[in-house]
């Protein structure tokens, strides 16, 4: 069993890192990198937002979703580099404790979750599809959902957090 | 009722409580192990066996000391000579890390702790391990061969039981019998988190301190201290979020302590997180149990007796296999009142990953064949199954033959509601139709004692004199809501609202002896112990409070955080500053009249109250493609009185979809004894929109042992499930499927009555005959060959280190780009990063397509649709909607999921690697080593991903699902170099299996897709295991129809079938000419005589013919309106 692990090779000296900036939750982060730094490893242990969770690595789990220009994506999928310039969004942008956004009051009052691993990722995704499509129909959200996986809630507290958020998310509007 | 209960004010019992954790988890707050990061910390990486029987002669670490910044490597020889404790005494079998002999490819050899995990991972390789390979037994058939190579020194049969439980009723004779073998595969728990473990042993202290996501904190501690003879007290477990248990993590795991020697060899903290690939291989699963079972009954439909022989596949080593075994055996003479019961069940050792705990515990294998075969007797006497079972239902008051004390019992009316809220008089006569409906019945302990002290618990409370309420609890919440039941059961005693309840759970020196979360005890054990120390609690302030007042205690009552009486009161707070300096703690240890498992009769009351459950489900069956829809699902539950209905409900739907994953697609699948479901997308857990909505429904009723009437749920929940689906695909179909999951080729080979097989014939086609060949000899010595001398001359790709991401900013210079060695084009990643990963892709530099002027183009002209290279997938969907190419949007809106499609590119798609799962998860096949490398597929599962038509060396296919859709839309592909542009036709754009004929240098610049003719109409269709998952077969066509109603152009493609997009050729000839009515059903069948399936997936000819012959009616009728 030898390809298991995330990285078997070794960067020889001398390779140069690159300098991004990256506006982070609305705050501009300029950091150096290894090319083949992950984006979900910088925003985890170079940046300390550990709300962002790695699940699987390889783009399955969606338990590390972030929106990388409004836009939801897997950041364990995307070199950092690439996030040069562009604006990435995590669970910590979302809202406080005085003031949840709606998808996290939402996850609190329909009681959209358990073990609390996927919740974050679920949230960024929902907050994508809600920016989209502003009243989705339960099927639009399941589907729009499709790329995080839960094990604990059978995804359905979920769901109905994510269709509360879009109800007060268009009251609010209104 | 207490005497606190009588006084109360209102009641946190059976109230809908928020989670406690909300906060944290929706902020992102929570501290999950691996967010840990201490001074100084080491990362942590496993060698385990490649091998799945070997000796291990020798094991040289020098060259991996030598990697820079290796810190300590941890060896079995360095190792105390134990075995973990498990259930104890002969069967305790498994090292923390192998000496002497591997038994399965994964199992543990040494750990490494470095500065960084990279550097931890590239010395994994350095490790030198000289093994003699053995002769492994990799299935049950090979471990019960009369020469079968032995896994342990005790023989492969760990553990064999005869029982014979109850006796014979007169009044029962045995009239009718059903019998049939049922098999249930390996399923496993797949927790979002993955096993995770920070350990820090301080020197000078002598203490080991720990964060791991276990379910049972207690039970790590005596473990690590057994093993690492270190102890008890020199060990502190801390409290720390955990991800998921689901059993996985209900006792000691097998990467703890490795973490925990690797610190105290180091002197410095040591984190060790496990990959989602060694979740997958080398946790323990679900037991996969074959079970010949046999159920008596009167003519009357009383049952009168079952007899069954259980083969377990124990996998390397026991952990929890005899007690899992033993759970199932219990059931069996226990579900449904049946008098007497014979039993004898083997457990045997292979060289696989051991099976261990894991919800349900052997339940849902054995509730598979006994609810299965409840329905077939039920049919055989001409009964309905709802009524069957009513008449059979357990009852308060019974005692089943195994001695399980039954005292509430509601299966009677969970049977009637299930059958209500599904509607089964009206859906009854649906039998037969292509949807069907399906009950079964399931029984559970809540606390089983089958574990050394399983029937104690330990809780404490504090009461500050700051106004502090807290909970002590040993336990862990892994996700059950175990917390949020702590701040209810003490609310309940003081009369205060739970919310100002804090809990502390998993801190071994801070909290009472408690063995954790597991065996359905959360809610039953902790209600126990928690209720208990509260109600001391609430009697001690009425006292003290009592004093204060100047009033007798019996004048007391307690009201939101007073002791009042009449018109006065006096908060908690100040009592305990009057009276108990500022702080009132109580400690209890609780000890319930539970009877502990006994191993030699079997015959035990092991807990203190049993729940039901009976579930309906309602699936439709493809009868043509063979997959199976649930759509409706209901779930009813006699667990007592709910403490906290959310919490209940949402452990209800979570397991009941845990069982429509193990139902229709979850298995665990190997080739000898090595893993191809070592990711999540060879593994089909079920997604949101794979899912009905779950209606979990309580028929509450007080059981009088358990902690104010509950009763545990955390396992019944997908013991029916499978059950359930087999049932109600016999329903649908009027066939029944006799193995889980219920796979598309099961459902296909049921409704053939066997196997699909159509009777191919090669004798006319010469061109097949080395293939036929090749495949024939591959079991008579050929592949032995290749896969032992062959693969020692494989080449695999050599990972190159990444050093550095090109952004060019014109195609000219990404052409000079890519010209350069280790260049590589990349979209969005969403495949090479993976490929990169399992090690079939590399590179060390990255040309970033993405940002290159132009190449994100998606633009209409005259000549067509024109999507550039980089262009994202869901650019394109959004940007066809509504146009006359929306047909592309079909093909997209079913790959993956919205962040992949939100990445991935049009090119990136087109080229990406065959997702075979051989190469993707470590095979050294012949397509990732080379020619002298076997095809795994070849005697391997190939059931769902490889070539029916025209397999050759590799029997893989082309995963795109752009390809197939594009290339029936008769598309070019615009190629780029140095040296100028070209263009190819779709049909011309691969070779083989997820093979391009770009050259190096080369890249795709474009993609034109021509404007359709009027009188055209496309359509897509695509066939996967579960939602955004990869076909196993796809379909398209474009047909266009000439002014006289007839077809004049006919482009039809299948995709998944052969290595390559397949262009149908004997279907356009037939197709074209003619009138769609006439022609369309001998179109989608003339390709059959082109099909040469492996053995196992000839059942996608007739998926492909099927789903051909949809589309191509659907094409007809867009090609009508079109033209209308």
């Amino acid at each position: 069993m030898t390809s298991l692990y995330e990285e078997v090779t070794q960067v020889p000296d001398g390779v140069p890192t690159r300098r991004v900036t990256i506006t982070v939750n609305g705050q501009k982060r300029t950091v150096d990198v290894e090319p083949r730094l992950l984006l979900a490893h910088l925003i985890r242990q170079g940046l300390k937002l550990t709300g962002t969770h790695t699940g699987c690595d390889t783009t399955n789990c969606g338990a590390c979703t972030v929106l990388f220009d409004g836009r939801p994506i897997k950041s364990c999928t995307m070199l950092a580099v690439q996030a040069d310039g562009h604006k990435v969004e995590t669970v910590e942008g979302m809202g406080t404790a005085s003031e949840l956004h709606p998808i996290q009051e939402g996850f609190k009052e329909e009681h959209g979750l358990q073990c609390g691993f996927c919740t974050p990722g679920m949230m960024l995704a929902a907050k994508a599809l809600l920016e989209k499509n502003p009243n989705p129909t339960e099927d639009e959200v399941r589907w729009a959902l499709s790329g995080n996986l839960c094990r604990c809630t059978g995804y359905q507290n979920i769901v109905k957090a994510v269709l509360w958020a879009a109800d007060k998310m268009r009251d609010q509007q209104a | 009722m207490t005497a606190t209960q009588e006084n109360r004010t209102a009641s946190s019992i059976g109230q809908r409580v928020l989670n406690v954790d909300w906060q944290a988890k929706t902020s992102g707050a929570a501290l999950y192990t691996g967010d840990i990061d201490l001074p100084g910390m080491l990362h942590a990486r496993i060698l385990r066996s490649p091998h799945p029987h070997a000796t291990i002669r020798s094991i040289n670490v020098n060259a991996a000391m030598a990697v820079p910044g290796v810190v300590a490597i941890v060896t079995g020889s360095e190792l105390p000579d134990r075995t973990y404790i498990h259930h104890g005494g002969p069967m305790s079998d498994r090292r923390v890390l192998a000496q002497g002999t591997v038994r399965f490819v994964g199992e543990e050899i040494a750990g490494i702790a470095a500065e960084t995990a990279a550097a931890a991972a590239l010395a994994l390789r350095r490790i030198d391990v000289k093994y003699k390979s053995l002769r492994a037994a990799t299935t049950l058939q090979e471990a019960l061969e009369p020469n079968a190579p032995q896994i342990h020194a005790k023989g492969n049969v760990s553990a064999h039981r005869v029982f014979h439980w109850g006796a014979a009723d007169p009044l029962r004779p045995r009239e009718v019998s059903v019998k049939g073998q049922y098999r249930f595969g390996r399923q496993t728990h797949a927790t979002m988190e993955t096993s995770s473990i920070v350990a820090r042993w301080m020197p000078e202290a002598q203490i080991l301190e720990i964060w791991t996501n276990t379910q049972a904190p207690f039970i790590v501690r005596k473990e690590i201290a057994h093993v690492l003879d270190l102890d008890l007290e020199s060990i502190v477990i801390h409290e720390i979020a955990v991800g998921g248990g689901f059993g996985a993590k209900s006792k000691i795991c097998e990467y703890e302590a490795i973490a925990a020697a690797l610190s105290i060899k180091s002197g410095r903290p040591v984190k060790l997180v496990l990959t989602r690939e060694e979740e997958f291989t080398c946790t323990k699963s679900r037991h996969s149990f074959t079970i010949d079972l046999e159920t008596f009954a009167t003519r009357d439909g009383l049952l009168s007796a079952r007899s069954a022989q259980l083969l377990v596949d124990n996998g390397a080593y026991n952990h929890s296999g005899p007690s899992v075994m033993a759970n199932g055996m219990q059931v069996i003479a226990s579900l449904l009142r049946v008098p007497d019961v014979e039993l004898d069940a083997r457990l045997v050792y292979t060289n696989k990953q051991p099976g261990g705990q894991f919800r349900g515990y052997g339940g849902p294998q054995v509730a598979f064949a006994v609810e299965s075969q409840t329905d077939e007797i039920a049919a055989a006497l001409g009964m309905d199954p709802v009524d069957f079972r009513i008449l059979n239902a357990n009852r308060a008051g019974d005692v089943t033959p195994v001695g399980w004390q039954i005292h509430s019992a509601r299966l009677v009316e969970c049977l009637e509601r299930a059958r209500d809220e599904i509607g089964w008089a009206e859906k009854k006569k649906w039998a037969g139709s292509g949807r069907g409906v399906g009950f079964a019945a399931a029984i559970h302990v809540s606390g089983a004692n089958i574990y050394e002290g399983a029937n104690k618990s330990g809780a404490a409370i504090d009461i500050t004199g700051d106004g502090v309420i807290r909970i002590r609890f040993g336990g862990a919440d892994a996700g059950t809501w175990q917390k949020t039941l702590l701040t209810q059961f003490a609310a309940e005693e003081l009369a205060v609202d739970s919310t100002r309840i804090t809990v502390l759970t998993m801190e071994s020196h801070q909290t009472p002896h408690e063995l954790g979360a597991w065996s359905s005890r959360g809610t039953y054990m902790s209600g126990h112990a928690v209720g208990t120390v509260a109600r001391k609690a609430a009697q001690k302030l009425r006292e003290l409070g009592a004093v204060t007042l100047g009033v007798d205690v019996n004048d007391t009552v307690l009201r939101d955080g007073y002791v009042a009486s009449g018109g006065q009161e006096v908060s908690f707070a100040r009592i305990v500053e009057l009276h108990c300096s500022g702080l009132l703690t109580l400690e209890e240890q609780i000890e319930l009249p539970i009877e502990a498992v006994n191993r030699e009769t079997g015959v035990a009351n092991i807990s203190g109250a049993y729940a039901f459950a009976v579930q309906a489900v309602e699936v439709e069956v493809d009868r043509e493609t063979g997959k199976v829809k649930v759509i409706d699902a209901v779930s009813v539950h006699d667990s007592g009185i709910a403490i906290n209905p959310i919490g209940m409900e949402s452990q209800i739907v979570g397991g009941m979809a845990m069982g429509i994953g193990l139902a229709l697609g979850e298995e665990l699948l190997f080739e000898g004894g090595q893993s191809m479901t070592r990711s999540y997308i060879s593994y089909p857990l079920p997604r949101a929109d794979d899912l009905p909505p779950i209606r979990s429904i309580l028929i509450e009723e007080v059981d009088p042992n358990g902690p104010y009437g509950a009763k545990g749920v955390g396992e019944i929940v997908l013991v029916p499930t499978g059950a359930a689906v087999a049932n109600a695909i016999a329903h649908a179909t009027g066939v029944r499927l006799y193995e889980l999951p219920a796979t598309p080729d099961r459902v296909l080979a049921a409704l053939h009555g066997g196997t699909v097989k159509r009777g191919v014939s090669l004798w006319r086609r010469p061109s097949r005959w080395w293939i036929e060949g090749m495949r024939r000899a591959y079991p008579l010595g050929a592949h032995w060959l290749l896969h032992r001398i062959g693969r020692r001359f494989a080449r695999p790709v050599v990972p190159l280190a990444l050093t550095a991401i090109e952004r060019p900013t014109s195609v000219e210079e990404t052409a000079a780009a890519l010209t350069r060695s280790g260049s590589r084009a990349i979209g969005g990643g969403t495949d090479f990063m993976p490929a990169r990963r399992q090690g079939v892709a590399t590179a060390s530099t990255l040309v970033d397509l993405t940002v290159v002027p132009g190449l994100s183009t998606i633009a209409t002209d005259g000549s067509g649709l024109l999507l550039g290279a980089a262009a994202r997938l869901d650019d394109v969907s959004t940007y066809v909607a509504g146009t006359p190419f929306e047909v592309i949007q079909d093909a997209i809106d079913q790959i993956a999921n919205p962040q992949i499609r939100s990445m991935a590119t049009v090119g990136g798609n087109l080229c990406q690697l065959n997702r075979c799962w051989f190469l993707r998860n470590d095979f050294m096949c012949y397509k990732r080593g080379g020619a002298s490398c076997p095809c795994y597929a070849v005697t391997g599962d190939h059931r769902f991903y490889h070539a029916v038509v025209d397999g050759h060396r590799c029997q893989s296919v082309t995963p795109s699902d752009l390809s197939t859709i594009l290339t029936a839309m008769n598309a070019e592909v615009n190629v780029m170099s140095v040296n100028g542009a070209h263009t190819i036709p779709m049909t011309g754009l691969y070779k083989g299996p997820g093979e391009t004929v770009l050259a190096s240098g080369e890249f795709i610049q474009s993609i034109l897709i021509p404007h359709a003719t009027a009188g055209s109409g496309i359509a897509y269709a695509k066939l996967n295991r579960s939602s955004g998952d990869f076909a196993m077969v796809s379909a398209a066509a474009s047909l266009t129809y000439g002014v006289d109603g007839v077809i004049s152009r006919a482009r039809v493609v299948l995709g998944a079938v052969a290595p390559t997009p397949w262009v149908v050729a004997d279907a356009e000839e037939i197709l074209v000419g003619s009138r769609s009515e006439d022609s369309i059903a001998q179109a989608a069948r003339s390709w059959v005589h082109h099909a040469h399936p492996l053995a196992g997936n000839e059942w996608k000819v007739d998926a492909a013919t099927s789903l051909l012959e949809r589309v191509l009616r659907t094409a007809a009728e867009r090609a009508k309106e079109s033209g209308a």
